[in-house]
């Protein structure tokens, strides 16, 4: 795995799977998404992309705005 | 404050509180134990609100009463919801004791994210139920969940039911009943050592405001409020012990985050790490599951394509409610109208009989005609809700919503408002950011709701010419139709832009929403929902409704002065002998011949019919004049002047501030037909294009009923939606803001329509 630094949720296309590396702790929100699931490991899946977005997240979808895309951190090896 | 009482006699029910995820077949769970039919919705954050029912006898041994809590993903109190679930669990929610069994409802087929919440719960050290629903799906999606493992692993009973099919409940109120009898279950985490001493120390900070509250209970919310940063519990605390809590959480919160530990994420971390060990051992899943839901996301959720679907939904939704409803409303108005004719033929002439007939008869009647348009909208809203679409329609539209500083929760209570505004206002809580829950309920009661159609639909037929438009595509009147949905609208918008820039400033937050799994709708589902909500409407108009209009009938048919009787009276016997002596006269001339004769004499009899009519006609304006409403409205005259209306007018608009669906029946009473007008009514239609003024002016034309639907259009007419502002923002501050600004807007926007449109159009 190189590691290039953070990449966001909005790198992703349709289709592309990537593991959660970290939660941005400032941002507002961050609790909210660590609960649901959005925690360093979890295996999430671009199923829409855009303002907002839809991800899988287990098996469930979950829609996320702008904000929150910004707040999840994917560690930088894709294509699982 | 904690209202919960120690100690209950043991005859007591015990209480049994549902918690679980949205969506996890909460709801329909609760109804199948309780047989009680309640909202049931494939959205999350139907159960806005806690209910509680009795379990059915076949199923429970001893008697137990069952709590529904608002379905949540975790104890951590983000939005309103959300922060009744962790107090009902801990007994601090007013009139409602503590639990004695915890039931949470998890979904089969995603055990993982379920698995959050049972997590939370345990560490409450209630004894707790696990209900593993859905293991029909799960089966169909080959996730295979080892029901009896888990509950070695968590220490407390799993159930696997299918909610919807009934399976299961038997074997779960069995159960119940035993973990009421059985110790508290315990489970271990692996907190970190920051964390537990921080918890420790706000324990120790805070015992002594505690009053006894359990410790492990204490511990979880005390742990809540150490990591919910802003959260609900942090602002409750803060309320509660002022500064020494503040000072005090900041340093317990220091030493967390200077450990290296982030406060956002080390619940998730802490928590996941446990449910994937779990997961490891007790869930097995095969690949290549079928993905229905995705398939249709493609087209559904698409930026362009879905919404354009989302429109010709909303334009089927609309067309429905205006053509399949027309014969039913009619239908319903007929009945109406012979019931009051029987009563009136039953009872003698008086007040007992104006009070029944004109009074409740016309003005509930004229109220429940509108029961088909809203068991329609919400049968429509229903299916959406259910099959879980709902999600999408939000998802689609947030970025839309962004654009007026709302987000894309904002738009279902928005839409639900377009039936009803009270309704739309209570599904605000499903909004986190509380800036954009008030905007959203601020602006709620300008969607037009269906009470205002009947207005709309009676002055658009008798002044809007039936003309078509564009070759027959549209009609002139169907257009007016629409452009009086737009003026709410429109205004709505510019009202959110101008709120969420000056009193309500504040980013709004991002969107976050769950797209729940399509499913088909369920028919009992949906029928349930709409014969709820064709209830409550009937249960209103049978109470306020009915008030309002008995108040406003006693105002228009009192003082009831004996001297009008009298004078009219003596009229009458003037037409009726004038009318004998012609009579007698053409009979007395014998040379006419026989035919000639008959013809005469009806003639006569129609004069003289005519005549008596117009005498009651009279004689009921007189009275309405004189009665106390009459006074009101000459009161008020010169307030509604600039806006082309007269006294009449300006009285059934006041009479209908309480609840606007009181405006026909009024204006029905005013114009002396008494009973069952409606806007279907040719009569009051008539009535309306007829009426001059003194001068032979008419009084109402298109500018006058242009400026009377905007007034609708735009003002708070409505005690429901007040009430229900007043009671989810917990203050008088912001159903008196809704109620000033709707009605000056309402009086301004009526002022200027009336007078560009005097300019135009006479
Ligand atoms: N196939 C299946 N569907 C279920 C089951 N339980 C609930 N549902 C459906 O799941 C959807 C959500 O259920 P609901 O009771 O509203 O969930 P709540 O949000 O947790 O109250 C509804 O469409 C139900 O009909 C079940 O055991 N099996």
């Amino acid at each position: 795995m190189v590691s290039q630094g953070g990449r966001s949720l909005r790198q992703l296309r349709v289709g592309d799977s990537a593991y959660v590396s970290a939660i941005d702790n400032h941002r507002t929100g961050a609790k909210r998404l660590a609960d649901l699931g959005f925690v360093d490991g979890a295996s999430i899946t671009m199923v829409r992309c855009g303002k907002p977005c839809i991800v899988r997240i287990d098996d469930r979808l979950v829609g996320l705005g702008l904000g929150h895309q910004e707040v999840i951190l994917l560690s930088a090896a894709s294509g699982l | 404050m904690s209202t919960h009482v120690a100690q209950q006699p043991a005859s007591r029910h015990k209480l049994v509180a549902l918690a679980g995820n949205p969506n996890t077949g909460k709801t329909t769970l609760f109804n199948a134990l309780t047989g009680y039919r309640c909202r049931v919705g494939n959205y999350p954050g139907v159960t806005v609100d806690t209910r509680s029912g009795q379990i059915r006898s076949e199923y429970g041994l001893t008697p137990l009463t069952l709590l529904d809590l608002p379905g949540t993903y975790s104890l951590a109190a983000h939005s309103a919801d959300e922060a009744i679930v962790l107090d009902a669990l801990l007994g601090e929610l007013a009139d409602v004791d503590v639990p004695d069994v915890i039931v949470i409802v998890i979904d089969a087929t995603n055990p993982r994210a379920n698995l959050f919440l049972v997590s939370q719960i345990l560490e409450l050290n209630r004894p707790t139920v696990i209900a593993l629903n859905m293991v029909d799906l799960a089966q169909r999606s080959r996730v295979h969940v080892d029901a009896e493992r888990l509950s070695l692993r968590l220490g407390c009973p799993v159930i696997p039911i299918v909610a919807t099919k009934q399976k299961g409940l038997a074997l779960l109120c069995q159960a119940i009943d035993e973990a009421v009898e059985s110790p508290s279950v315990s489970m271990g985490l692996d907190w970190p050592y920051p964390v537990m001493s921080a918890v420790e120390s706000m324990h120790d900070g805070l015992a002594p405001v505690a009053n006894g509250k359990d410790r492990s209970a204490f511990n979880a919310e005390l742990l809540q409020t150490l990591l919910g940063d802003g959260g609900y519990h942090e602002q409750r605390w803060g309320m509660r012990c002022g500064e020494d809590f503040r000072s005090l959480l900041r340093e317990q919160r220091k030493a967390v985050v200077d450990n290296g530990y982030s406060l956002a994420s080390i619940e998730g971390d802490v928590r996941y790490a446990w449910i994937d060990r779990l997961i490891a051992e007790t869930v097995k899943r095969d690949e290549g599951r079928p993905t229905g839901t995705a398939k249709a996301d493609q087209i559904l959720t698409h930026r362009v394509l879905g919404l354009a679907i989302l429109a010709i939904l909303m334009g089927a939704c609309f067309q429905s409610i205006y053509a399949w409803s027309t014969p039913i409303m009619d239908a319903v108005d007929s009945a109406i109208a012979a019931g009051g004719e029987m009563v009136s033929a039953w009872l003698p002439v008086g007040p007992l009989q104006s009070l029944i007939v004109d009074g409740a008869i016309a003005g509930v009647g004229a109220v429940l005609v509108f029961l088909p348009q809203i068991v329609i909208l919400f049968l429509f809203l229903a299916v959406m809700e259910d099959c879980g679409y709902m999600s999408r329609a939000a998802f689609l539209l947030d970025r839309w919503m962004g654009l007026i500083g709302l987000g894309g929760k904002s738009f279902i209570p928005l839409l639900s408002s377009f039936a009803c505004a009270v309704p739309g206002i209570l599904a605000t809580r499903t909004i986190g950011d509380r800036r954009a829950r008030i905007v959203t309920m601020l602006i709620a009661p300008l969607m037009s709701c269906s009470a205002r159609l009947p207005v709309y639909m009676l002055f658009i037929g008798a002044f809007v010419p039936d003309s078509q438009l564009l070759g027959g595509v549209i009609g002139l009147q169907a257009l007016v139709l629409l452009a009086m949905y737009m003026v709410g609208t429109v205004v709505a918008i510019l009202v959110a832009m101008l709120a969420k820039r000056t009193i309500l400033k504040g980013d709004p937050q991002p969107f976050l929403m769950e797209m729940p799994p399509y499913r088909w709708p369920k028919v009992r589902t949906v029928f349930h929902r709409a014969y709820e909500q064709a209830r409550e409407f009937c249960v209103s108009a049978g109470t306020i409704i009915f008030a309002v209009t008995v108040v406003v009938w006693a105002l228009g048919y009192y003082p009831h002065a004996e001297s009008i009787a009298i004078a009219h009276e003596a009229q009458r016997q003037e037409i009726v002998s004038a009318h004998g002596a012609a009579v007698s006269q053409i009979e007395q001339a014998n040379d006419i011949a026989e035919d000639g004769n008959t013809v005469a004499l009806d003639e006569l009899d129609l004069q003289m019919n005519t005549q008596l009519y117009r005498i009651d006609q009279d004689e009921a304006g007189e009275y309405l004049r004189q009665s106390v409403l009459g006074r009101m409205g000459r009161w008020i005259e010169p307030v509604v002047a600039p806006l082309g209306w007269d006294w009449r007018m300006g009285t059934a608009v006041l009479a209908a501030f309480p609840a606007r669906e009181v405006m026909i029946a009024t204006m029905g009473t005013i114009y002396n037909l008494g009973e069952n007008v409606d806007e279907q009514s040719v009569g009051l239609r008539e009535k309306l294009r007829s009426s001059r003024h003194p001068n032979g002016q008419p009084i109402y034309n298109l500018p006058v009923a242009l400026s009377i639907m905007v007034f609708f259009a735009l003002c708070c007419q409505c005690g429901g939606t007040l009430a229900a502002i007043k009671r989810e923002t917990r203050s008088w501050r912001w159903p008196i803001f809704t109620f000033v600004y709707m009605t000056t807007l309402a009086y301004l926007g009526a002022w200027v329509t009336f007078v560009v449109a005097s300019r135009l159009f006479v």
